[in-house]
Parts: structure tokens; sequence; C-alpha cells
């Protein structure tokens, strides 16, 4: 199918300024969208209020608004955009294209079909539609849905009060429970409630902070292996992955807080088929017809249960991550899908000759470590939950996880070399510890069990301490494999040690 | 030491640096041995497609797994951009734009450019934003390695943020090129002697201060300077573990526990300047391209006046272009001190510089020989790609050659407003302090200043409120303004809600006021008014050094209740201002392609 020819004009709505959970990746895809339809030969309209970014600069649109991201301000930029087109005399269409801007995009183009403007001003939204939108955000609908399709979901239930949150906690029967409010970024407001007091808290703010004052209450799946996989799909029902990522970090951590590895490194090739072919059910089922989305899985170590967690109808930190991991350009293929082209007839910018229909194949391991800044809250809580606190993040690439692991680590800007043996000391809660010294072992336990930021250089100091690697699986669920690597790292960074001359003596170097 | 060991130190990602400190030796020298011995990393691309295909877009990444080498360096001049990775808060999107940028200019003026990050968020690790990307962490190690492999002509420090600043002086030391402003003036910037001898030189005032390594020697600073003073570490970006201190109690507290200070790590101690306006200007230069400098130009790209007084980070105020309130004599000091510091460090290519001002005297706080955070607003806000020029300046051109010689002065104003995520943190403060702790910024556009304010809170997301109740606290230092203050809102359609201090003085100047319980005189009280969105704005400024508990509790239940809240005085007349302006004729919105001049033709954006 060639590209559409009845538009003229396409709004692309940008995500605003940067806050934690909505940050530079989406200039990143914004940018790209615009440049992909500039080159369609569109007339590129974007609105977004952060002068920070590249896709502001005024030669990627060609009205560019640097403007309030509301829908308010929308529907002015919408009447305005009318107007211009009339007075050049165009025959063809304004659309809005909402999936390149994060939440923010997402939920104002929502704003904007549930007051009825868009409908007022014949205005479509291309990329995804309303009622997908829907579907894969109202967490509801959503795991109905995915019931229906015959895949598994955490038992949960939807609430609207703090009684309605009560009586699903009540027939789940047991805590913890996660509470997850509706519509929110980045998981705002949501959290792991332990006991009752604790439960209603965070009912409470769910509520008050999802603009649709609903919440989902789910059985915890703390310790659960947690994947992630971003799929395409045409109009003409194309799928493909573009990639498959798992994380370090078991669930109950957020994805964005999580140290992540692409492509997945402990699911055997059955399993990965499995979680592919459950992909593309959910991308189907939920209506995406064009574009990219991020669906999330569970899976339970002991008994291999799997279930969908959530998916992103649309761009979302992952795709960046994805599409830096693989080389592929999930935004920019997006905004080509979503004027009417095939994955088959977008050629592939690295190859030339391979079409975008063509699952990205990676020989080498990609990582992803986020960066916190707890430092600057020093009267915040740092335990790591389902709400986001990274700020940012750094990527690796190696052939093998150590080399990748190693590389990112350093890229951490923290002042830290690798998984350790630069030298840094530790300061914990006003001593200093050194890097190679012996830690109280209760400082160990507690610093394993509880998710943290730095969380994987004590997984480095428990193994210096001789714990082993079932000791520590069973303090943080994480996968053994990725332990088993870690702790070779350790036992090369041993072997190094042993080379250091006693004081006084020679350099080990020149004495080879 | 043994080659082989060595060898798979380096496959399991071992950095040059751990092996050093483990085995008990220097990185230069592991840099070396491994050099002599040949044990170097490849470069492998990322390709889609495990290599089955061919592939044609150049993005590569190290490995010791070696064997293949895809990565073949061509022979046109090129020029390394080294990128700020991770983004954290103080070091954001703005030098990924700056980098963007300088890639963009450089591709332009026909060199190759390579550039290198860590980031997977960045546009500068898009594979179309420069002619070779490199996805590598930016150490000494790794950058080296780039560098020599593709034998650059050059490299630019100055646009990543800290992080590559960090590197240049080894780079350096390496035998790379750092094009631009040279490493060691940048270094008289930052060190406090050399600038304190650069202004004294210039006769350019600054507030007094001094240099401490210790406990002892900061409290004999301050006891020269007199509280409060401003304390720092040297060398960090965004403000990190920077303080206004009152007292010798805090100020030791300080030195104990908020910071490792050392001799080559000293505490910048500084006498704080209270209620200066504080100005921001970012200018670009090619003076350090001349034996004379007279001969060379420097063109001042924004000055940005604050809103909040001195003492808020740079990086969280919210801030004007063009200065509101300053006149046109001390703007005229500003641009000779800019142009005269741009001219003693031989500029070649962006400087920043922080100004307070007090009366008619304009102090120096800080000058930065480098691309700042405030690039990207200043280059929208007057329609000229300042980085972009800077670059291309940087690569050997003249601004006269570019066109870029005259100040430009826009007759809309461009407000800038930053946003936290205290939302993320609960039960911490949320007042505006040095340390920088906002994540990210919005502009406002209007040709009239109070819509472009009220624009700036809309897309920041706390709209200003139309109409309803402001509950209002301030500190007694405040109390001679209250009255002011309260009189705008009530003449803007408010009702007044006040505990009973501070009702008492709204009473007497004639206002009505609603008298509300203080948190510890019963219910309901403040807080059960803003949870039952009672509260349309809150106006709290902070009570002292050590802020009470009380209004700890007000700030943070705005927060978690998204009331808008003001926390200075400033804020909340601009406030007044927005909602006077809305309330008059509501807002319009207009593309920037409108607001920039089209008869000028504007320089770097080839119109």
């Amino acid at each position: 199918m060639p590209k559409r020819t009845d538009i003229h004009s396409v709004l692309i709505i940008g995500a605003g300024p940067i806050v934690i959970g909505q940050a530079c990746e989406f200039d990143y895809s914004g940018t790209q969208a615009c440049k992909a339809l500039k080159e369609e030969g569109y007339r590129v309209v974007l609105v977004n209020s952060n002068p920070a970014t590249i896709m502001t600069d005024p030669e990627f649109a060609d009205r560019t608004y640097i403007e309030p991201v509301t829908a308010e301000c929308t529907e002015k930029i919408i009447v305005r955009e009318l107007e211009e087109m009339k007075r050049l005399g165009v025959t063809g269409k304004l659309v809005l294209l909402p999936t390149l801007g994060g939440q923010t995009a997402l939920n104002t183009a929502m704003a904007l079909t549930k007051s009825g403007a868009l409908e007022r001003y014949g205005v479509e939204m291309i990329g995804a539609n309303a009622e997908a939108i829907q579907k894969g955000e109202d967490r509801q609908v959503f795991k109905d849905l995915m019931i229906s399709i015959g895949l598994d979901v955490p038992i949960s239930g939807t609430a609207h009060t703090l009684e309605e949150a009560r009586a699903v906690a009540e027939s789940i029967g047991r805590l913890p429970l996660i509470i997850r409010p509706a519509f929110t970024l980045g998981g705002t407001g949501g959290g792991t409630a332990y006991n009752r007091e604790e439960f209603d808290e965070l009912s409470k703010r769910g509520l008050e902070l999802s603009p649709v004052s609903e919440i989902l209450v789910e059985e915890s799946l703390l310790g659960w292996k947690e994947f992630e996989m971003e799929v395409m799909r045409d109009r003409a029902d194309n799928c493909v992955i573009i990639c498959s990522i798992e994380n370090f970090d078991p669930m109950g951590v957020h994805t964005g807080d999580s140290i992540t590895v692409a492509p997945t490194q402990t699911l055997t090739d059955k399993e990965y088929q499995i979680m592919r072919d459950a992909s593309f059910a959910v991308i189907r089922a939920v209506g995406v017809e064009t574009g990219g989305s991020n669906i999330q899985f569970g899976v339970c170590p002991d008994t291999g249960r799997m279930v969908i967690i959530e998916m992103n109808p649309r761009v979302s930190r992952s795709s960046a991550l994805a599409s830096k991991a693989t080389g592929f350009p999930i935004a920019k293929i997006a905004a080509k899908l979503a004027v009417g082209y095939l994955l088959d007839e977008i050629r592939n910018d690295i190859t030339r000759e391979t079409p975008a229909s063509f699952e990205p194949t990676i020989d080498y391991v990609v990582t992803k470590i986020p960066r916190f800044a707890f430092e600057k809250f020093p009267h915040a809580d740092p335990t790591l939950n389902t709400q986001m606190k990274a700020v940012g993040e750094a990527m690796a690439i190696g052939r093998t996880f150590k080399e990748s692991i190693q590389k990112c680590l350093r890229s951490l800007e923290i002042g830290r070399s690798g998984l350790g043996g630069d030298g840094k000391p530790w300061r914990i809660q006003g001593d200093m510890l050194d890097d190679r010294g012996p830690f109280p072992k209760d400082l160990l336990i507690q610093r394993l069990s509880v998710p943290n930021a730095e969380r994987i250089f004590f997984i480095r100091h428990a193994f210096r301490a001789g714990f082993t690697i079932e000791d520590v699986f069973q303090l943080t669920k994480i996968d053994r494999w990725f332990l088993t690597q870690l702790q070779e790292i350790v036992a090369l960074e041993e072997e190094l040690a042993a080379l250091k001359p006693a004081q006084g003596a020679q350099s080990a170097i020149s004495n080879v | 030491m043994n080659r082989e060991l060595l060898a798979k130190a380096k496959s399991y990602g071992f950095s040059d640096k751990q092996i050093a400190h483990l085995t008990g030796t220097t990185e230069d020298a592991v840099r070396a041995e491994r050099k002599q011995t040949g044990l170097i990393p490849s470069f492998r691309l990322v390709d889609t497609c495990a290599a089955e295909f061919e592939a044609y877009t150049p993005y590569f990444y190290s490995t010791y797994d070696r064997g293949d080498d895809e990565s073949t360096p061509s022979t046109k001049r090129k020029i390394m951009i080294l990128g700020g990775g991770p983004n954290r808060i103080g070091q954001g999107i703005e030098f990924d734009y700056c980098c963007v940028h300088a890639a963009f200019a450089l591709k332009e003026d026909g060199f190759e450019t390579i550039m290198i990050n860590s980031n997977p968020e960045t546009v500068s690790t898009d594979y179309d934003t420069s002619d070779k990307l490199y996805f590598e962490p930016l150490t000494l190690e790794d950058v080296l390695h780039i560098y020599e492999r593709e034998k650059c002509d050059g490299a630019i420090a100055q646009f990543g943020g800290q992080t590559p600043l960090n590197l240049a002086l080894g780079l350096q030391a390496n035998g790379v090129t750092i094009i631009g402003t040279s490493p060691q003036n940048i270094e008289v910037a930052e060190d406090r002697k050399l600038f304190s001898a650069m202004l004294e030189k210039l006769n350019i005032p600054q507030p007094s201060n001094g240099t401490a390594t210790n406990e002892t020697e900061a409290v004999a600073i301050a006891a020269r300077l007199g509280y409060p003073v401003l304390v720092r570490p040297s060398f960090v970006l965004g403000g990190r573990a920077m303080q206004i201190v009152y007292s010798d109690v805090e100020l030791s507290q300080y030195m104990r526990f908020a910071v490792e200070a050392s001799p080559e790590r000293p505490v910048l101690v500084d006498k704080f300047l209270e209620d200066a306006t504080e100005v921001d200007v970012d200018c670009i230069s090619d003076v350090g391209q001349f034996e004379d400098p007279a001969q060379g130009t420097t063109v001042v790209g924004g000055m940005l006046e604050h809103i909040e007084f001195a003492g808020v980070h740079s990086g969280d105020a919210a801030m004007v272009l063009p200065p509101h309130t300053l006149s046109q004599k001390v703007i005229g000091v500003i641009r000779d001190y800019t142009h005269a510091m741009a001219r003693e460090l031989k500029v070649i290519g962006l400087m920043n510089v922080q100004y307070a001002v007090k009366g008619d005297t304009v102090y120096v706080l800080e000058v930065n020989p480098r691309a700042s955070r405030t690039i990207p607003f200043v280059s929208k806000a007057i329609g000229v790609p300042l980085a972009k020029l800077a670059a291309k300046v940087m690569a050997g051109q003249t601004l006269t050659a570019l066109g870029f010689t005259q100040e430009i002065w826009p007759t809309y104003w461009a407000v800038k407003e930053s946003v936290f995520p205290f939302n993320r943190f609960h039960g911490q403060d949320i007042l505006l302090s040095p340390e920088m702790r906002s994540t990210g910024e919005v502009m406002g556009l209007d040709a009239d200043l109070g819509v472009a304010y009220a624009k700036s809170q809309i897309a920041a997301g706390s709209p200003l409120p139309m109409g309803g109740k402001v509950f209002i606290s301030v500190s007694n230092a405040h109390k001679r303004e209250l009255a002011a203050i309260g009189k705008l809102y009530v003449d803007l359609g408010f009702e007044l809600v006040s505990t009973s201090g501070t009702a008492a003085v709204l009473m007497e100047a004639g206002l009505k006021v609603q008298k509300v319980h203080k948190l510890s005189e019963g219910r309901p009280n403040a807080i059960d008014l803003l949870k039952n969105r009672e509260i349309q704005l809150v106006i709290n400024t902070p009570s002292g050094q050590t802020p009470r508990s009380d209004e700890v509790k007000i700030r943070t239940t705005a927060v978690y209740t998204n009331t808008p809240i003001m926390t200075t005085l400033s804020g909340a007349k601009a406030a007044a201002l927005g909602i006077a302006a809305l309330k008059r004729a509501g807002y319009a919105v207009r593309t920037v392609q409108e607001y920039y001049p089209t008869e000028v033709a504007r320089p770097g954006t080839g119109k």
C-alpha cells in the first residue's frame, strides 16, 4: 500500500518537559518522526513546550509551536492550523499523530477525543485509534481482553474508592499487593503494600493521582522474572519483533529502574517463541493497527507460569533503547506506517537491501543501567519499587554479558570504573568502607534483599564475602545465570589482585 | 603481567583503571603495556542483521573479542564530539542538544563527525546524526582508543557538560587536540585563585570569598566574610552540595558531613548577596583565534533575568529573556564585563556568566567558558542556533564570516520555568535552593510578559488558578511586603486564607481574610483545606534556614494535591501578573517561525 495522499498536514504532539519517566527519548522519537514525515512531503506541525529539544528547532517542522502540551492549547493550534490550511487553499486533511510523545501526548489526544474536539474539527488520529489506546491503557479492559484471547494475567481488580479497593484485596486474599493508578506516567503513585495500613495509604494516593480516580489492585509477582518485547505492526497485519529485553532485576522494580539486557539471556528458544506468539496476539487483540508497542511479561521462576503485565500502545522509553540496541529506528518506521506504508515497503537504512519486515538479529549483548539522583533528595526513601525514580540511563554493548555490564557500569558517571576493584571507597551512613575491605554481613543482606540503586555492587561485595550463588539468589531472586556471570568477574578480580606486589615491592607490570 | 590474564581481564570488560588499581600500578602503565603487546579493542558494527548483509550506517562498539574489525577510518578531516553520558539532574538534554548541533554544523563545513556517547535516550546517538557513531563509555581509555584509531584532527569537549570537560586535560596530555577555548583557560575559570586574579586584573567585582581545604579554614573564612555564606565543592555541575549557611554550627556540620574537602578538591566559600537579582548571560566569541583579541568578535546571545532572588540554582530558577527589570546602565555593565572576560579567557566558542545585581553594582558569581544549560533556551528565544555557530567557530570560522555580529533583542518575552520530581520523592521539602533538583524545563512565549509567564506555568503542569482561595503564609522578613501581595490577589478576585499572625497583618491593611488554624491549633487546618481542594494557590515563603515542620507539611501537601505553590514573593508577584493577563484576554498560540524575523537573514540557519 502506498502512502496516503489524502493527508496534507500532520500534527505531532511532543512530550513536554523532561520528567522522571519521560525523558529525552521522546525528543529522539519525535525528531525521527518529524524527519520521516517531512521526507514524505507532508507539512509537519509540532507542539512541544520543551525548548531544549532538537525537534523544536525551526528546521524540523514546518510549523513549530513552543506552547503548553495540553488539550486546550492543542485545540487552539488545531483551529489555527485549519484556518491556515484554508487560507492556503489546501484540500488535504490535518491528522494527529499522538504515539511519539509519550504518555503526555497520548493523554492529550485522549482528552481531545473525549471532549469531542477531534470530531468537531474533523481531525483523524493516526498511528493508534482511541479505542486501541483505551484498551491498552485501561487496566481492567486490557486484562479482560487478555483472558478472552487465552493469555494469563495477574489476578486483580479495579477500584474507584477505598472500599472497592479493600474488597478487591479481600478477594485476592493475600498481601503483598501492587497498587497501580490508571493513566499515570511511569507508575506515578503506584507501589507495593506489605500490610493493611500501607495498602490503605497507597490506595488513597493512587486514587488521588489517577486522572480518572481508578486504581488496579493486583497480586504481587515479586521475585518473578520480567521480560519486554518491542513489537511493530502494519495495516496489512504484518508483525515483527524488534527486540526482546530481559530485566536483570526481578518484578517489583519498575522497568525504568531495572538493569535490562538485550537480547533475552535466560529463555530457551521454545519459551522465546511462546512469548513472541503472545506478543503478536496482544498487539492484534488491542488493535494497534500501525506502529510500535511495548509488551511486558512476567515469568514465575519456579512454575514457568507466564503472565502479561502491561502494554504501551505507543513508542516508549524501551523503544528508544531497542532502537539503539538493534539499529532499527522504531520511531521513524512507526511514523511511516502511520501514513500508510507497509513494513515490507520500507527499506532498512542500515543494510539498504532488507526491508523493515526483517526482524533484527543481534550478535552482541546490550546492557542498560539506570542512573539515579538520590543524593539530591536525602529525605526520600531510596528503595526501588514500582514507581520509577531513575533520572537517566547508560547503555553499553559488548560481545558477552560480562564485557557489556562492566562497560555500562563505567559509563554511569558515578565514579565507578566497573563492577569493582577501582579503589573508590564506599560511604555507608557516614562510615567509609574500603572497596576491597570487608563489609558487615547484615549490611550485605539488607542491601541484597531490598532493591536499591547500588544492589549490583553489593552482589560483588557478597561474593567477595563468601556468599554462594544460591545465597544471593534467595536474597535477590536475580536469575542464577546473571549471578554466575558476576561471580566469574569477581573471581577474575581476585586473580588480578593476587598480582599486587606486597608493600614496597616492585610493580607487577615491570616484572613480566 | 601475564598477557593471557590481561587479555582475559579485558574481555571480561575490566577497565585499565580497575586493572591498575588491583595490580598496584597506574592506568598509564596498563595502557602502555597493552599497546606494546597489541592488546587493543576491535570495533564492530551494529547492523540489525548479525553481519548477514552489508551495513552502510557506521554505528560501532568496541570489544576485546577480537578478530574482525569493521571500522575503516577514512582520510577526511575529522572532528570528534564527546557527548554527555547518562542524563542526571544538572546534566540533561541541553547538552545533547549542543552535541547534535555540533555534528550538524561540522558536517555542513565538510568535516567527518565522530560522535561518542553512552546515553541511549538521545538524538546524538541516532545513527544519522553524525557520520560515525561510537556507542561507548566516556572514559579516557575508551575515548583514546577511538581517537587514535580514527586519527581525528580534533575533539570538542565543551559541549557535553561536565563529563567530557573532566576528560579534557587527560586527553590533551595523551595527544588529543581539544578545539575551541583551551582546557587551560577553562581551568582558569574553575580555579578560584586564578579566577579571582583575572577579575582583579579586569577590575570586575565579585562577592568576597575564600577557599577552604578543611573545617578550621572554612570557619575562619566565614568569620572574615560574615554570614550568610554560600559554600560548595569545586568542580561540580548542578550545584551538588551547594548550600547557603548562616552560622558556625551549620558550617561545621556542612564541612563534616556534606563534602569531602581536600587540597585537590577544596571547598569554595563566598559571601552570599541577599536579595540580589541574578542574571545568566550566554555569549559566543571567536577572540581566541586572533593574535590581538581586539580583532575578534564577542556577541551576547541572551541575558536571562531570574525571577527568584539570588540563592536559587540557575538550573532551577524561573527566568525571563530579555531582562524585565534591569536598567540600561546595568545591562551595559553586564555586556562590558562579558566582553572583557571573553577576551581575557581567549574564548573560542561559548561562554556562560552568572551575575548578581545589587543596586547598581554588578558582581560576577561564576564564569564557564563552555556550552551551558541555557544555550538551547536562548537559541530558541532569539532564533539563532548558538551551539551550531559555536561549533563552526571552534573549527576555524569567524563570527564575521558567519554573519553573527549583532545582539538580538526580541520584542516578545520568553519565560523559562523548571519542572521538579518532588512527586516521586515523598517527604522531601520542595524549597528552591542553590542545589539543583529540577529534571526539565519549559518555555512560555508571548508578546505580553504576564501571558508568557502564565504559559510557562501551564506547560510546567501547574496552571495558575483564575479564582478561588489563596493560602498565604510568609516569613517575618517578608511581612512588610505581605499587604501588597495580598492586595494584588484580592484585586484579582481571590479570597485570602491565613493563620492568625499573617491574618492580623492583612486585616490591618484593610483586607478581608478567612482565618484558619495552624497545624498545632486544631482542625480544620490548612492541610485539611488543601486536601479538600478548597485552596487554589499557596504562597508560602520559608521562615528561616531551618524550616518549621508545619511549613514543610503544607508545602509537600500542596505538591501531593497538585495545588500550585509559590515559595518566593517574586514568584507570587509574577503569578499575579500572569493571572491578570489571562483574565484580560486569555492566550493565543503562535509558531516560532512566526516569532523569528524573516526580513533579517538569520545566521547559521541557511536562510
